[in-house]
């Protein structure tokens, strides 16, 4: 296989058999750099031979000598100026900018110009110099010398080069074809493909960037819990952020004075939202005048909050007063926090309710090790809690490798003060797990924040396995 | 959870339990146990245990716990000449004493554990001092036997707790720390409470004691006065006090009281608790006889009559037993959680995810097929970034998270406007749930679960995010929504479209206003589209 370059060196070699590396840069309009490159790699292949390597000085236009030969030299460009009529120093200033020192130096040495106070008066009228014919000769190919390269080269238009120079000779015919980079639909529809030669990738080199799709990694966690209830038998339910302290506390038997509800650790929403009809409302406020001896206000219970609980979700579930379920919801809950590595002031919480006839603490303790399991959490213990609308409770410990024991729940069948003024007369149990120190535990996340990362680079690096 | 410091030594001397059996026992009291230094652990208990945030208490419930003693201990109790007259104190009604004889506050250990008590139950069941405050005097100092509580005047003066000069009570409320904290408390009509001897002001309730009747290490006996709003509260916490105190060796000293329903204090109070020995074991799921019942319930320092129907005798220091269900979680500590037998998969219901879980999941698989990254952000944001109506927080913690979003496209352009320096194109969706007024739901709110996508790239054309969105919408509905052209602020004149499904709009999309841009920080054109989750469910 060869390359589009090679062909076109192997094809002018073909017609002389012999040539130098300078012919064959000239002939072919490659650069000589390159030239010498593929000659190596022709000699490899074992198609061509560098019979001798020498050495050779060469004369070549540098950057201001390639100028002047496209604009002639300052001296030249000065007397064409002038026409054959004297003019003021300024005027040719202006006309010729910093070349007019140069111009004006070269033309006085050189006699074609004298100077009056400030006027330049000619000498001649024309004028084309020796170093102007001898640069453009240099562009034709012959090599200036003598007075005059020296003048070129005190005057900077050329410098003196030493460039390699091959001999090389073919030592093979080799059939070349056309090389081309794309297989059309014509080249197959004719069966034209044969006669190209394909252009090989560079296949080892890395890909461009490819934006791909991708879910989000704290999101899928979510979905894999979800999956899990639901493989445990529960129904998934859902409710709004915006919750009025009734089914957020007052439902819950947090009485209104508990330093839960004060007004530091839930967010407040201006407003008041309506309660319930029924007389569901009537028997919390018993309970909780009888129990926590104080005069419940309606009013407070009315108040807006973005839920601090998902528990309210399961508060709303129960005023529905259903004899038997299994629900359980994922959602996000809002407390003021500091914001910080292990804090937000927003997180999500699965809570689960159970109504059942027959259901006990045990069987709540149960459901919550094969809950545990199932997320991959192998040991659980269990120990003794206290929230208000629970009793029994317990605070479920899950066993993480280099952590030790870690807090992941708390759960209780729920009171009697709880279930009975929803109507609802069986044991229920209920639980709240905190998602995100979960997620953060099985992702190997250290910040909470990147759970909700605004950053893309970051999702797009995060592996998925 | 409230925390108390307990000194190591002491615990483990007076329950000998060595540091693990402490750690182990308490655990099963729903308490955490953690050495801060050489001499002292930090206890975290539970907040319904008020009797635990003492040294007394938890060295009584350990006794039990581990069966060295059982049931009601039965401390000492006597009579005294002391009595309490309690007047009309409209602010702060209730007010009960009591004395406590034999204490003992040295080492210095022991009198900074009862202070931390009293401070421990202000923020407990005073309600930072709203509803209980507490009041402790050397007994010795004290002049005379007659206590009053009664309001005095503001201009009344005495010397407060470690200060030097005699001061007005007007002053101490408003020169001292413990003044300006608490002392709009209880003020009212330029009177204050004060509890008093016959010399003066021994304390102003909830604010401070008298300097005169400080106790120190020296203090043999006590005065303890307990103010509040609330009765039962006063009560209850009176006899957690004197209950600790008696557990470590102190004699309880009744006071005659004048001026409230009851006419000694302490009240000692106990209760009855009925439970049916079925009952339990039903809620707990397990099988435990009555004899063993019996036994666990002393084991948490409580006694059972058994005379007829069980019942529980509530001890005055366990406020927290309510009825049948709190016996039940007693039986079930003594019990040890740790000894239920679990068993698996009892259920055979069926489970299933909501419908908006599953619409999610479509969604999400069509939209990453058409290679968009999906984003999870947060549901706070900053009033400022959105436009329209929207749910403020009344006490934000921060500006920058002061409402709730009313949609996905403020925090599309938050996400885009920090991406400006990552490789392009940036193509993203998330899907999640915004607030938006809703006058038919009894919070005036309700959720809306909404789809954003939005691209940013060098150069943008309408089409290339029509195209996806299309075809995602085709693949899940079946059917081709179509577009009606539609202006608005958020997109450029021209440049956008309402999208529309069997005649009903479920979202919007187009080019981003290059002003809208400037607003979130972005130098580089952007698609945005939104749609309406609950919109597109009524639809299909």
């Amino acid at each position: 296989m060869l390359s589009e370059n090679e062909i076109k060196i192997l094809d002018f070699l073909k017609r002389r058999k012999e040539s130098t590396s300078q012919e064959i840069a000239e002939g072919t309009g490659l650069p000589l750099s390159s030239v010498f490159s593929i000659i190596a790699t022709l000699e490899s292949k074992g198609i061509v031979k560098v019979i001798s390597e020498e050495t050779r000085k060469v004369v070549r236009l540098t950057d201001e000598g390639k100028l002047r030969t496209e604009q002639g030299l300052p001296e030249d460009r000065l007397v064409t100026l002038l026409n054959g009529r004297p003019l003021k120093i300024q005027e040719l200033r202006n006309a010729l900018g910093k070349d007019f020192e140069i111009g004006f130096g070269w033309a006085r040495r050189k006699g074609l110009i004298t100077l009056e106070n400030d006027t330049v008066i000619p000498k001649v009228s024309q004028y084309v110099s020796p170093e102007y014919t001898a640069l453009k000769d240099l562009q034709a190919g012959k090599e200036p010398t003598g007075e005059v390269l020296e003048i070129l080269l005190r005057r900077k238009l050329v410098e003196v080069k030493e460039e390699k120079m091959l001999r090389v000779q073919l030592l093979r015919e080799v059939e070349t074809r056309p090389a081309e980079l794309y297989v059309t639909h014509e080249m197959l529809t004719t069966g034209s493909w044969r006669e190209y030669e394909f252009k090989p990738y560079n296949v080892e080199a890395n890909p461009p960037f490819f934006p791909i799709g991708k879910t989000h990694y704290f999101r899928d966690f979510i979905e894999k819990v979800k999956d899990l209830m639901v493989g445990l038998g529960f129904v998934e339910v859902s409710g709004d952020f915006v919750e009025t302290e009734f089914f957020n506390f007052d439902m819950l038997f947090q009485p209104q004075d508990h330093p839960a509800r004060e007004i530091h650790d839930s967010f407040v929403i201006e407003g008041k939202g309506n309660l319930p009809g029924s007389d569901l409302v009537r028997k919390v406020k018993e309970v909780h005048e009888k129990w926590w001896r104080y005069s419940w206000s309606e009013d407070n219970a009315r108040r807006l909050v973005l839920r601090s609980q998902t528990t309210a979700v399961t508060a709303r579930v129960l005023s529905g007063a259903p004899k038997r379920i299994r629900a359980f919801t994922i959602g996000k809950v809002f407390r003021p926090d500091s914001i910080d590595a292990t804090h937000l002031i927003e997180f999500h919480q699965m809570d689960g309710l159970v109504i059942e006839e027959d259901f006990t603490f045990r069987d709540l303790l149960s459901t919550l090790r094969d809950i545990f399991q199932g997320l991959g959490v192998k040991q659980v213990k269990f120990k003794p809690g206290y929230f208000p609308f629970t009793e029994p409770s317990v605070e479920v410990y899950g066993f993480i490798e280099g952590l030790g024991w870690v807090e992941m729940a708390g759960a209780g069948l729920l009171r009697k003060e709880v279930t009975e003024p929803a109507g609802v007369f069986s044991p229920a149990g209920a639980w709240g797990i905190g998602i995100d120190r979960l997620a953060m535990l099985f992702l190997g996340v250290k910040d909470i924040r990147d759970l909700y990362s605004l950053d893309i680079e970051y999702l797009r690096s995060r592996r998925v396995i | 959870m409230p925390t108390i410091n307990l000194n190591k030594w002491i615990l483990q001397d007076m329950t000998g339990l060595n540091e693990q059996e402490l750690v182990d026992y308490l655990f099963k009291l729903k308490s955490e146990v953690s050495p801060v230094s050489q001499d002292e652990y930090s206890i975290e208990v539970n907040a319904d245990r008020l009797d635990m945030l003492s040294l007394g208490g938890i060295v009584r419930a350990l006794k039990g716990i581990t069966g060295k003693e059982l049931g009601e201990p039965s401390y000492p109790v006597k009579d005294t000449d002391y009595v309490l007259e309690v007047e009309k104190v409209a602010s702060r009604p209730y007010a009960l004493a009591c004395v406590i004889y034999n204490v003992k506050l040295s080492p210095d250990f022991y009198l900074k554990e009862l202070i931390q008590f009293q401070e421990k139950l202000h923020d407990t069941i005073g309600r930072r001092r709203k509803k209980v405050a507490i009041g402790i005097h050397d007994l010795e100092k004290v002049e005379g036997k007659i206590i009053r509580y009664a309001p005095v005047s503001l201009s009344t003066t005495f010397i407060p707790l470690n200060q030097e000069r005699e001061m007005s009570v007007r002053d101490v409320l408003q020169e001292t720390p413990q003044g300006k904290q608490y002392g709009n408390i209880s003020v009212w009509d330029s009177n204050s409470p004060a509890i008093m001897d016959e010399r003066g002001i021994l304390s102003v309730p909830p604010v401070i004691n008298s300097d005169r009747t400080k106790i120190t290490g020296n203090t043999k006996s006590l005065l303890i006065d307990v103010t509040g709003t609330n009765f039962e509260s006063v009560m209850e916490t009176m006899d957690l006090l004197a209950t600790a105190l008696a557990e470590l060796g102190g004699i309880i000293g009744r006071v005659k009281v004048r001026g409230m329903s009851v006419d000694r204090s302490p009240v000692l109070r106990h209760t009855s608790v009925p439970f049916s020995l079925d009952d339990v074991n039903k809620r707990l799921g397990i099988h435990v006889s009555r004899d063993e019942a019996i036994n666990l319930i002393r084991m948490m320092r409580m006694e059972v009559e058994t005379n007829k129907d069980l019942a529980v005798i509530v001890p005055p220091y366990r406020v927290d037993i309510m009825n049948y269900t709190d016996v039940a979680e007693d039986i079930a500590m003594a019990y040890g959680y740790d000894r239920f037998t679990l068993e698996s998969g009892r259920t055979a219901s069926r489970g299933s995810l909501s419908e908006k879980s599953e619409i999610y999941r479509k969604l999400r698989t069509l939209l990453v097929g058409a290679g968009f990254q999906e984003v999870y952000t947060l549901v706070l944001t900053k009033s400022s970034y959105q436009r329209g109506e929207a749910v403020n927080i009344a006490n934000p913690i921060s500006v920058e998270y002061d409402s709730v979003r009313n949609s996905l496209l403020w925090n599309s352009l938050v996400f885009l406007s920090n991406n400006q320096h990552s490789r392009f194109p940036v193509r993203i969706f998330e899907i999640g749930d915004v607030v938006n007024r809703d006058d038919s739901k009894d919070t005036k709110y309700s959720n809306s679960t909404r789809l954003s996508m939005a691209i940013m790239d060098s150069r943008v054309s309408y089409e290339m995010l029509q195209a996806p969105l299309h075809e995602v919408l085709l693949n899940l509905l079946g059917v081709a929504p179509s577009y009606r052209r539609f202006e608005s602020d958020i997109f450029m004149k021209g440049r956008s479209a309402e999208v529309v499904v069997k005649g009903e709009t479920i979202g919007r999309l187009g080019e981003a206003n290059p002003e809208l841009l400037r607003s979130f920080g972005l130098l580089y054109p952007v698609l945005l589209a939104e749609l309406d989750l609950d919109a597109l469910r009524r639809v299909m």
